[in-house]
This record gives C-alpha cells, sequence and structure tokens, in this order.
C-alpha cells in the first residue's frame, strides 16, 4: 500500500497538482483507514506519514492525520469509495472561481469522462463538517467535484482512479484557460486592427507546404 | 405508464388459475426488478426448506426497468427460484427476446408455482395468461418447440428433454440456445410440467424524462464504441476471445482444474473459431456490442460456443476437436442443459475415472465418447443419469468429493483462482455458488479494467471485489448486460434509471440497492442452513500450486481475504450480517416477519 500512495503522492505533485505540503490521500479497507499524515508533503512519502485511524472511531493517531480526516470519513461512510485524493489543482481551482456552480469541460477527453464537475462552496473550507456533509452529498453522484477556490474531492475503487481524476480535470481546465484566452487574444488583436501578427512572410504559403 | 410497468402475473399451474396483481412501486423502488425483485420473491414466498422441484416453488421471470428498452444492451431479464443444484436462493439471467416481450405485454414479473397434471405450455398476451395442452410437443428438442409454437411478434422459452427429466442443470432456453442457463431451472419447469411459455407484446415501456433519457442513452453509446472491450474485442471475436489470453495468464482451465492453461488453446481459440466456423455475427436485442456467434459445423448452424463452454466442454476434459466441441454446444442448447455445468461434471467423471474410482470408458481425451454421453445425461441413460446430478452429488457418491470442482453445489466458470486472487474470493462468496457473473475480477485483474491491479495480491480485494458484487446485482436487477459495464458504470445506470423511471437514483443508491439484494439473498441461504464453511473453495485451489503456464507456483489465499470480507461487509466475524447493517439495508423489519413466519 505504501508504494501506491509514494507513486501516486510523487506524480501528483511532479504534475503540479498540488504545493509541497499541500493535499491528502486516503484508502478504505473495511473499517479502518489509512490517510496522509498532517504536514507530510506528497512527493516523499515515508512509512511514517501513513496513518492508520478508524472509519468511525478515533484513536490517537488522529493527532497524526490529514486536517481533512473528517471529511474522508463522511465520504467513506456515504458513498462506495475505496479512495479519496484530494489536491489543490492551480489551473482547476482558478477556474471554480469563475463559474457558477459546474466546470463543463470542452475538450474531449474532460467530456468523455466527466460531461461535468459541480463546484459548491462553503464558508469554511479546510477540515470542515460543512464540506464534509457537502462532499458526501455531492459524491453520492459524481467522481470528482471542486471546493470553490481550495481544491477538488475524488474517489474510486483504487487510488489510481482517483488520482486520474484530479489530473485528467486539471488537463482539463488547462485547455479550457488556454482556448479561452486564445480566444480572447484573437478578439483583441482583430479588433485593433493590427492583423495577424506576422513575424515573417509568406503566412499563407506555408497552408500549401 | 413510465418505467416499470408495475404488473405481474401470476400462474398457479396446480390450480390452473392464472391472475393479474400490481406491485408495490415501494418494492420496485428498493429492489429495481429483475433479480432484486426475483430475490424478494423467493425470500418471501419460498421457505427454504421447500423442495425445490415441488408445486411450491416458483419460477419468477423478473424484467428490470431498462428490459425492452432501447438503450445499449437493455435486453436483458432474469429467472429466480430455489435452485435443485444448489439448495440456494438462485437467479438466472438471460438475453433471450422473451423477457423484452413479456415486458411489452405489460409485466414486470410472471410468477409460476404449483405443478399441472399433465404437459403444459403458457401463453402471455397484455391480457393475462393461458394454459395451453402440451402432450404433443413433450420430449421434443428446445428449437422443434419454439418453431411449433412460432408466430409473428412472440418470442418463446422452453425446455429440453434435460428439463423434462429433472436434469440438475437443465436450462431455459429460446431457439438460438440464449438460455437462463445456470442452476437447473430448466428442471423446476419440467417437474412443473411446463414445457415452454410464447409471450406477445408490443407496447414499449414509456419514459419518464424523454431528453434526458436521450442525451444520456446518445452518451451510452459514445462509450460503447470508445471502448476497445466493447467496439473491437467482443464484437470481432465473441467471448471466446479470452480462450488464448487466458491460456497466456495461466487461468484456462484444463483437465478439470489440474491445469492452469492448456497444450491445445490456439486449436480452440477465439482466432480458431473465427478463421473457420463463423458465419456471421449476432446480438441480443438493442445491443450494439453483438457479441455472439453463428457458426457451422457440418450440416449444422448455431449459436456460439461461448468462452466458458469452450473450456467446459474441451480444455477441461482434454477435448481440442474444436468440431465435436461446438457439436456438443450446439446439442446442449437444443436438449437445454447449462453447458458449464454439464462439461464440469463430465470432467469430474473424467478424474474419477483417472483415479480409479469409476469404471469406464470415459477418460480425458476421448472425444468421441463426448456428443453420447451429453445425450446420456440429457435422456438419464447409464453413467449419464448419475452425471445428471451434478458434480457434488457425482463426486460424493464415488467418495472423492474433492475432485468435485464447484461451490455451494454450481461448478466452477472458466477461470482458475489461483491466477486471480479476487476472483477466488469472489467464487467463495457468490450468493449461488461459483460464478463469475456475481462480481467478475476479471477486469480489474486481468483486463486492467478499469484500472489494472495485482491479480496475485490478496490484501485489499475484498472491497474492490463487494463494489463489483453490487454493480452486477445492479445490473441483473435493472435489465442490462454485464459487458456493458466495461464501457459505462453505476453513474451512467443512475442517470438511465431517473429518466425511465422519474425515481430520482443517485449513484450510491444503486450502490446501496446493489448491497440490499445482496444481503437479501444471503439471508435466505443463511435460513436454508449454508454458514461460513460454505463460503469455500474446493481444496485444490487452497493446497495444490498450479506446475506449469503463466500462475505457476499460486495457491488462493481465502482465509485472510475472507476475514476482510466480511468485516467489510460489516457482518460477524461468522458471516452472518449484523443487526446494525440489516437496519442500514432496510431489511432488519423483513427479516423478523420471516423469522417470526
Amino acid at each position: 500500500m505504501l508504494k501506491q500512495f509514494q507513486r501516486f503522492g510523487h506524480d501528483l505533485f511532479f504534475r503540479g497538482l498540488t504545493s509541497t505540503h499541500g493535499g491528502n490521500m486516503s484508502v478504505r479497507m473495511g473499517d479502518r483507514i489509512f490517510i496522509t499524515r498532517t504536514g507530510s508533503m506528497l512527493a516523499h512519502l515515508e512509512k511514517n506519514d501513513i496513518i492508520e485511524t478508524g472509519l468511525e472511531e478515533d484513536n490517537s493517531n488522529i493527532m497524526l492525520t490529514s486536517s481533512e480526516l473528517v471529511v474522508h470519513r463522511e465520504i467513506y461512510q456515504n458513498t462506495s469509495a475505496l479512495a479519496i485524493v484530494h489536491l489543490h489543482p492551480p489551473y482547476a481551482v482558478a477556474l471554480s472561481m469563475t463559474v457558477e456552480d459546474a466546470i463543463i469541460p470542452i475538450d474531449s477527453e474532460g467530456s468523455y469522462l466527466f460531461r461535468k464537475v459541480p463546484v459548491v462552496q462553503t464558508e469554511t473550507t479546510v477540515g470542515s463538517k460543512d464540506v464534509a456533509k457537502l462532499a458526501a452529498e455531492t459524491l453520492r453522484e459524481y467522481k470528482i467535484f471542486m471546493l470553490r477556490g481550495h481544491g477538488c474531492f475524488s474517489i474510486g475503487p483504487v487510488l489510481e482512479e482517483a488520482a486520474q481524476w484530479c489530473s485528467s480535470l486539471e488537463e482539463s481546465c488547462k485547455m479550457y484557460h488556454y482556448t479561452k484566452t486564445l480566444q480572447a487574444a484573437e478578439a483583441t488583436i482583430a479588433k485593433s486592427g493590427l492583423g495577424d501578427l506576422e513575424y515573417r512572410k509568406h503566412t499563407e504559403d506555408y497552408n500549401i507546404w | 405508464m413510465n418505467g416499470w410497468t408495475r404488473k405481474m402475473l401470476r400462474v398457479d399451474l396446480s390450480e390452473g388459475k392464472t391472475w393479474i396483481e400490481d406491485i408495490d412501486e415501494e418494492i420496485l423502488k428498493k429492489y429495481l426488478g429483475g433479480r432484486g425483485l426475483g430475490a424478494y420473491l423467493v425470500y418471501t414466498e419460498v421457505p427454504p426448506e421447500t423442495d425445490p422441484l415441488g408445486e411450491d416453488n416458483i419460477l419468477a421471470f423478473c424484467n428490470g426497468a431498462m428490459t425492452g428498452v432501447q438503450i445499449p444492451t437493455g435486453g436483458r431479464s432474469s429467472l429466480s427460484t430455489l435452485s435443485p443444484l444448489t439448495g440456494t436462493i438462485f437467479d438466472a439471467n438471460t438475453g433471450s427476446q422473451f423477457g423484452v416481450r413479456l415486458r411489452w405485454a405489460g409485466f414486470d414479473a410472471l410468477v409460476i408455482k404449483g405443478v399441472s397434471p399433465t404437459p403444459v405450455w403458457l401463453e402471455i398476451t397484455k391480457d393475462g395468461a393461458k394454459i395451453h395442452p402440451a402432450d404433443e410437443l413433450w420430449g421434443k428438442e428446445i428449437p422443434d418447440t419454439v418453431a411449433a409454437l412460432k408466430e409473428r411478434g412472440t418470442a418463446t422459452v422452453g425446455i429440453g428433454p434435460a428439463g423434462e427429466n429433472k436434469v440438475l442443470f437443465a436450462s431455459i432456453a429460446d431457439e438460438k440456445g440464449r438460455s437462463y442457463g445456470r442452476g437447473g431451472v430448466g428442471a423446476v419447469m419440467g417437474a412443473k410440467n411446463l414445457k415452454a411459455i410464447r409471450a406477445t407484446g408490443k407496447e414499449k415501456p414509456g419514459i419518464a424524462d424523454v431528453d434526458i433519457y436521450k442525451f444520456v442513452n446518445y452518451e451510452a453509446g459514445k462509450m460503447v464504441t470508445a471502448s476497445p472491450r466493447t467496439s473491437e474485442g467482443l464484437p470481432e471475436f465473441g467471448t471466446s476471445v479470452l480462450v488464448n489470453l487466458m491460456d497466456w495468464y495461466g487461468v484456462l482451465p484444463a483437465r478439470n482444474f489440474q491445469q492452469g492453461g492448456y497444450e491445445h488453446a490456439e486449436e480452440i481459440s477465439g482466432e480458431r473459431l473465427k478463421d473457420d466456423y463463423l458465419q456471421k455475427r449476432g446480438a441480443c436485442w438493442s445491443c450494439p456490442i453483438g457479441c455472439k456467434r453463428v457458426t457451422k459445423v457440418g450440416d449444422e448452424k448455431g449459436e456460439g460456443p461461448e468462452y466458458e463452454s469452450i473450456y467446459a466442454l474441451g480444455s477441461s476434459l482434454d477435448i481440442h476437436n474444436f468440431d465435436t466441441i461446438i457439436s456438443a454446444n450446439y446439442l446442449c442448447n437444443r436438449l437445454g442443459m447449462d453447458t458449464i455445468s454439464c462439461g464440469a461434471t463430465i470432467a469430474c467423471a473424467m478424474e474419477l475415472e483417472e483415479k480409479g474410482k469409476l469404471d469406464t470408458d470415459l477418460a480425458f481425451g476421448r472425444d468421441d465418447l463426448l456428443l453420447k454421453t451429453v445425450e446420456d445425461i440429457a435422456y438419464r441413460r447409464g453413467l449419464g443419469d448419475e452425471i445428471a446430478e451434478g458434480s457434488k452429488r457425482l463426486s460424493e457418491r464415488y467418495e472423492l468429493p474433492e475432485v468435485s470442482m464447484q461451490v455451494k453445489g454450481l461448478e466452477f466458470p472458466a477461470y482458475d483462482p489461483r491466477g486471480m486472487q479476487g476472483q477466488g474470493l469472489l467464487y467463495a462468496t457468490s450468493n449461488r455458488g461459483a460464478c463469475h457473473l456475481r462480481g467478475n475480477m476479471l477486469g480489474p485483474e486481468l483486463l486492467g479494467a478499469p484500472k489494472m491491479l495485482d491479480r496475485h495480491a490478496s490484501s485489499g480485494k475484498a472491497g474492490i471485489l463487494i463494489v463489483i458484487q453490487h454493480t452486477n446485482t445492479v445490473i441483473d436487477s435493472i435489465g442490462m448486460c454485464k459487458f456493458v459495464n466495461f464501457a459505462i458504470g453505476d453513474d451512467f445506470f443512475a442517470r438511465l434509471m431517473t429518466s425511465i423511471t422519474g425515481v430520482k437514483y443517485e449513484t450510491q443508491d444503486l450502490q446501496l440497492a446493489g448491497e440490499r439484494i445482496w444481503n437479501l439473498e444471503r439471508l435466505y441461504n443463511l435460513r436454508a442452513g449454508f454458514t461460513e464453511e460454505d463460503d469455500n473453495l474446493p481444496p485444490r485451489f487452497l493446497n495444490e500450486p498450479l506446475q506449469e503456464g503463466g500462475s505457476a507456483g499460486h495457491v488462493v489465499h481465502l482465509d485472510e481475504m475472507l476475514e476482510e470480507y466480511y468485516r467489510f461487509r460489516g457482518w460477524r466475524v461468522d458471516g452472518i450480517p449484523t443487526e446494525k447493517k440489516l437496519m442500514a439495508l432496510g431489511l432488519a423489519e423483513l427479516e423478523m416477519e420471516q423469522e417470526n413466519a
């Protein structure tokens, strides 16, 4: 199990999906939860960074667990999830602050995988019972959602799948951002009357190459 | 009426009466339909001590809300009963158009009890059921029976000589061999003196929200196209695509599971079937996948064989003459027998012969005896009469029970669990015995769907298996095919159910319904006397590592997985659901009613 945490923690950090000490992951084994330690670095997880605690009952290990344990527990108790990933992917977080109640991917891959990713909000975000309740409700119907201005929570039967949803959502949000930025730039250029910003001649001729 | 028809057709063959009842909508919401509704009916109406072949057992043909709806694979239906082979609650599932026509006649369920004094067949229309004499049909093979009753706009299923002779693995099938296949449901029908049922129906179910239904359906179609399993592998080769693949993994059973892998796999592979026997592809109603194969051997054409039949009638018997395997498959279909249990019990007889317990010419590799043996079983002649009782009874008769490859009396399908730990746990815990269709781990353990797991790891498999068991239960209950699950999952099923029935279902509502049905089946089996000791595997899988092939050196680590499984399910260490779990699933009251009864 440690290898799984290490593998996906490493990949998700180096894909730029969270900061050095941000995000958390967990898996459920029956009535036990294995969750990353508070303050651990996803890219450098060691044995002592994976903390075992109860699905319902606390033990002294909760002194060490991620502050989002309350959210993870509520999700596990209300869904069939066996793994949860929580990250702060920058493009997705930024986009969550510009849309009303959902991110609708415009790229093909994102459309196939998600169709729609709900965006919800609460006044308190980190380790909040409000988030826990909302997360569990939302994930009864969707496999990933965005907490506005904070990050995503995703579920799956294994860590790999939960990680995939976060990674794919961020990719999709990047595509959204690039597309909208380029469209805006083209509109601005057209409006300014500058025409194409050609830095060398024969642009049209390249079409027949 | 949207979604469910909310109507059940009842037939009492002892009394010669038929009538129509309303189904409580709350029951449909809780148990979905199909297998779930069937489990509820068997649980509440058939005490476990009932003689499965007596008049108090029921045949509950149950449709899901998707049965007969134009969605990918919306043509499946279910049949529940108390199995004469296993003694467990049992459901069989088919892609025959019979379920569709029954639904279009206006019925979510057809429930038959009693025993007719003489052979009869049933005619189902929107007005109800009529009982007709079937003396002239009795003795006929299934295609001839169906042909005799054939009319435009109808679909018929029936039993062959095997069902009439109460072979404990007799099936109920249509003329193409699409069967309610396993568990001896055909013997239950034969014991009722019921030869066939013909359904006529034209009225398609209403859709509650047409716009959402159309969009979700459109998206589902895109996903089926996007998955290489549903758009390439299964359409191209059918299920026999698995022969070479499973051989490579070392899980293709040969010689009654004494080998994991078969040296003649190539000769009985999907590629060979396509090159030398395939006439055309076929598909169940409303199925875009089309995994059926129409094949030809000599002058005979027919459907199949499926991968499971190739193992059971081929590699497990050390028979690699493909002509003979295909002919035996046709013969099983015509006579009305489950190919898996038929082949697996013959394999058991062959190993009894090999071990010197049974004096017979029926040895491994004797392809010249296969067709005669299949006929002898259906007509209960000679050794065939003993094989007709299934491998558990056969091996006990010859005092070598360990060569019966079964769980709870149901023979194994074509995946050696020594190469798939999760599959081993599935077999041990399945409510109907050794079956791959109760939560197949083929996807996550061998095909990487949805994600590839370490197939030899035992830790962590319980939780994943339970989720898959619930999803499979849902698919059986809503009336779709498990193959579509390679492309779409619970989120699609929930949206389809919502748009078709008008009842709001979230993904997790369906998982909960799947868990409820699974636990209800478990409660029935516990009342029938099954215990945690029956959640087991033949000793061969636990103690004898495979000697060669892709899974060499492995056995199943069942004990550690089982402990985790019970804990994960919220059951006691002895495999009994806790009061808390039953309360959470809304089953406590029902269980108490049954205990008091």
